[in-house]
């Protein structure tokens, strides 16, 4: 049964204008998105910058209020609760943030950074918090002493482990990754990434994965869904997906990954011309007149994709 | 954040914190480092001889010592009603300063309360506290407290401070609700969020570390400020009242063309008080802001 | 453009409407009214008072004085003066173009003193001549107007006696005659030059480090890699880019200066508003307080009104907000 179910999420933003500042218009960020997370499986969210797929992992987490739809947690609806209303999930969801620079406090301590949420959920001595931050330091792979340190000191691979470490300590059943590697060292992005698929095999977890690069998100997700312009264009077994891709955006997002093999070189240049000429061709068979995608239809039990 | 050096990491319990940076910025800058150092001898030996004073004694009025001019029996002559001047500018120092760090500390925490207010949330909240401050911002408030004080009923120290602080908080606020505004945009902040932390505990315990070193920078600037407002009101006549002098009262005699013309030893000490006062509290303040602001920071 | 210059006209409107309803309370809470005076006289009756009260309307309630008041303000009636028995509007009318005198020569030196030292300190930061205009900055930054002004006035009044002491215009010289507006320009300069030596600093400030944040731009690196000369790299794209906002900021300079002539006008005996309110203040003549207190809040919000306006025309970011 599903962990997280969203039911045709929309988060729209305002724009306002004219005279009085009245709204005019809306930024459609998310528009009307739905899929199912299962338990223990990672799934991914693809997309350009600006399709929506970071907005709708912080809706889940309500860092941005959903306008409508549902988002549906074990069966219970958290787009309507309140930011008090919410703390009781917020353990069992949490979140790694995309820059591991600004998503931790400068000013705080390693200790202080992994105890926020502990301090907010539990009761614990001096000594039996202490216990527990120095077994989580040592899951993600640091040393004890790293405990009274700033963050200014660790590298970024370091300072995304302390960030993993902090949404690990109330033991959550999801996690929601928002690029969790993409502001780190191509060399340091696989070790991190490996090891996120270590800590979910050892804490059972369910991971919502965020990114834009369709080589990783493959790489690491058992499901994914192509988010353009706040709609889910395809979604489906990654695999399948990878192979066999249906909506013209995901192949040319799968066109557009770069191929270090050198006789390849020129195949994937024919492959993108090929895409190009599809996508000014068949236009209107993936995006209505308005240039909206259309809703999702499955073409097979695993595999749905926005054809009209 | 500061470039620390390789061997700090020893250093376990080393904290970056606002305050320590600015304090060794503030040894590296001599001119500010000597101005702490000359405030301080100052204003503890102000105290204390105010403390040790009688202030009776002093308000005394003397008709057979009228404007004498500096003597041995008065260092700085007398006024027109034959007070010791030295003795009026040792209360009058204390009185300005405290005075003038009274209202410095209450437009801090009023100025502060709204500026994180209205930055961290934003919204409705941020708007009408914005239009208030905007408002506000926008009246002649040097006329706006001469008229208050004309109008209040009891014109005591308190309504005096009062007064004040009801139009000079709004700059305060504005600079610290665009310093939240671009805090509360950091992931951090966002982190706190999901991590179940309550509202007023991200305001106090994440993002006010994260501004103090620009609210301790406004605040020695502001006091260097308000001593010369307040010292200017009294000076006009509508500032302190007559029974708590400031050094305004002292450059207040001054008003009349034959002491600012024939008797300087009345005024000038005072004016030489607060412009030493203003700048040595400014030098500091000026260094402060270097060190806040890394751009500006002298290696 | 438009949109933005009409929306922040009518901000005003409910700013003036506030300002007028502060000002009018604070009246009300000024001792004494228009009867004050008869009142005090033994002769009249207090039915005769009653009446008289009664008639002038200050038995009603607030609102309709309200409405009263500000209609006659809106139609350029401030009421009367009790000392000098005449409407406030000619009280004021004798009086102000002394202020405005006042604040146009400060305005053109503050600006003839900033630009140059602006512009020197920020090209040649670091320079001696950088050094020379921080050191005045930091010394003007922590002066308070009102004792530079006193020094001045005791150096270049009473000591030196370039300048007279007090007053805006010799007794001893005719009216419309050359040495008339000579012996004006003559009063004016002092204290003009006071605010503006200590006025200029801001925009000093603001000036050199427009200029040296725009020295490092990557336009102005482009622009120096192409071969441009020094010289015209300032003329043509670092100095357009900082004077800017430094006009804009006029309004404000204006609104800063309003607060000032207080001060600066009480310093030198100066007939103008500001030392018209405080001499009112101390006559209690609280019908010319007032109409003082509305027409520089309203010479204010018209300040600040004009600097948004010029920012939002130099600067197309502000209009979004």
């Amino acid at each position: 049964m599903g962990l997280l179910k969203i039911d045709d999420l929309k988060v729209h933003f305002p724009i306002r204008g004219g005279f009085f500042r009245t709204i005019v218009d809306y930024v459609k960020a998310v528009d009307g998105v739905s899929f199912e997370l299962n338990e223990g499986e990672t799934y991914g969210l693809v997309g350009e910058s600006g399709s929506g797929k970071s907005t709708t992992g912080k809706a889940v987490v309500k860092l941005n209020d959903a306008t409508s739809g549902r988002i549906l947690f074990e069966g219970q609806d958290l787009s309507k609760l309140s930011f008090g209303q919410m703390k009781p999930f917020r353990k069992d969801i949490q979140m790694i943030f995309q820059d591991p620079y600004s998503s931790l406090n400068p000013k705080k301590r390693v200790v202080d950074i992994i105890a926020e949420p502990l301090r907010n959920y539990e009761r614990l001595s001096v000594g039996e918090e202490k216990k527990m931050i120095q077994k989580y330091l040592d899951k993600v792979g640091l040393s004890p002493d790293s405990m009274y340190k700033y963050p200014h000191e660790f590298s970024g691979g370091q300072r995304q482990r302390i960030g993993i470490a902090r949404a690990l300590t109330l033991k959550p059943k999801l996690i929601i990754a928002d690029e969790p590697v993409s502001a780190l060292d191509v060399s340091v992005q696989a070790q991190v990434l490996n090891f996120l698929q270590d800590l979910q095999e050892e804490f059972k977890l369910t991971y919502l994965f965020i990114g834009h690069d369709l080589g990783v998100i493959r790489h690491i997700c058992d499901r994914m869904g192509v988010m353009y312009r706040g709609r889910l264009v395809e979604e489906g077994i990654s695999e399948e997906i990878y192979e066999n891709p249906q909506h013209i955006y995901t192949k040319r997002l799968i066109a557009s990954i770069p191929d270090l093999n050198h006789e390849m070189r020129e195949k994937k240049t024919n492959l993108r011309k090929r895409v190009a000429k599809e996508y000014e061709q068949n236009h209107s068979k993936y995006f209505d007149d308005l240039g909206r995608a259309y809703d999702l239809k499955p073409i097979s039990n695993t595999h749905r994709v926005a054809l009209r | 954040m500061k470039g620390e050096s390789v061997n700090n990491i020893q250093l376990a319990k080393r904290s970056p914190s606002g305050i320590k940076i600015i304090w060794q910025e503030l040894k590296k800058d001599r001119l500010a480092f000597g101005s702490l150092f000359f405030l301080l001898i100052l204003l503890v030996s102000v105290y204390i001889a105010s403390f040790m004073m009688d202030q009776k004694a002093i308000a005394r009025v003397d008709i057979y010592s009228i404007y004498l001019s500096p003597s041995e029996r008065n260092l700085l002559g007398t006024d027109y009603a034959g007070r010791d001047i030295l003795g009026q500018l040792i209360f009058g120092t204390s009185n300005s300063f405290t005075i003038s760090l009274c209202i410095t500390s209450l437009t801090a925490f009023i100025g502060l309360s709204a500026g994180l207010i209205a930055g961290y949330f934003g919204g409705v909240v941020d708007n009408v506290i914005m239009r208030a401050i905007d408002f506000i911002m926008s009246l002649p408030s040097t006329m706006m407290i001469i008229v208050f004080v004309t109008v209040v009923p009891k014109f005591t120290v308190t309504n005096f401070i009062l007064i004040m602080s009801i139009f000079l908080w709004t700059g305060k606020a504005r600079l610290i609700r665009s310093k939240t505004l671009a805090e509360r945009e950091l992931e951090y902040v966002q982190a706190s969020r999901t991590l179940g932390t309550p509202h007023w505990k991200i305001i106090l315990s994440h993002i006010l570390p994260n501004i103090s070193s620009i609210i301790i920078v406004n605040f020695t600037l502001n006091l260097a400020g308000n001593i010369g407002l307040e010292t200017a009101l009294t000076f006009l006549g509508f500032g302190l009242p007559e029974s708590t002098p400031s050094l305004g009262t002292l450059i207040s005699y001054a008003r009349n063309p034959d002491v600012l013309e024939n008797k300087w030893w009345i005024w000038l000490p005072a004016a030489m008080m607060i412009l030493v006062l203003m700048l040595s509290i400014n030098f500091m303040g000026q260094a402060l802001k270097r060190a806040a602001d890394a751009r500006q920071r002298r290696g | 453009m438009w949109k933005f210059i009409l929306r922040r006209f009518f901000v005003m409107i409910p700013q003036l409407f506030i300002l007028s309803l502060i000002v009018f309370a604070l009246a009300k809470q000024m001792p004494g009214d228009a009867l004050t005076g008869i009142s005090m006289d033994p002769r009249i009756s207090p039915e005769r008072i009653y009446e008289l009260r009664e008639k002038a309307g200050l038995n009603d309630p607030w609102y309709e004085q309200y409405g009263r008041w500000i209609s006659g303000i809106i139609h350029g009636d401030f009421g009367k003066s009790y000392t000098h028995k005449i409407p406030v509007t000619e009280v004021i009318a004798e009086r102000i173009w002394n202020t405005v005198f006042l604040a146009l020569i400060t305005l053109i030196l503050t600006y003839l003193f900033a630009i140059p030292m602006g512009i020197l300190s920020g090209r040649y930061n670091d320079t001696w001549i950088d050094k020379i205009v921080t050191g005045y900055n930091y010394l003007g930054f922590a002066t308070p107007l009102f004792i530079f002004a006193l020094i001045m006035l005791f150096v270049f009044g009473f000591s030196v006696g370039w300048f007279p002491t007090g007053g805006s215009v010799s007794s001893k010289v005719d009216a419309q005659t050359f040495e008339y507006y000579v012996s004006k320009l003559h009063h004016v300069i002092l204290p003009a030059l006071s605010t503006a030596l200590i006025a200029t600093v801001g925009t000093v400030q603001y000036l050199r480090n427009e200029i040296i944040d725009n020295k490092f731009k990557d336009y102005t690196r482009t622009a120096r890699s192409k071969g441009i000369p020094d010289n015209k790299i300032y003329t043509r794209h670092i100095l357009r880019n900082s004077l800017l906002p430094i006009a804009a900021f006029l309004g404000y300079e204006i609104t800063g200066l309003v607060g000032g002539t207080v001060i600066i006008e009480t310093i030198f005996s100066y007939p103008g508003v500001g030392q018209l309110f405080i001499s009112s203040i101390g006559l209690r003549d609280f019908s010319v307080v007032t109409a003082i207190v509305m027409m520089l809040g309203f010479a204010t919000l018209l300040g600040t009104l004009l600097s948004d306006i010029i920012l939002s025309l130099v600067d197309p970011r502000v209009r979004v907000e």
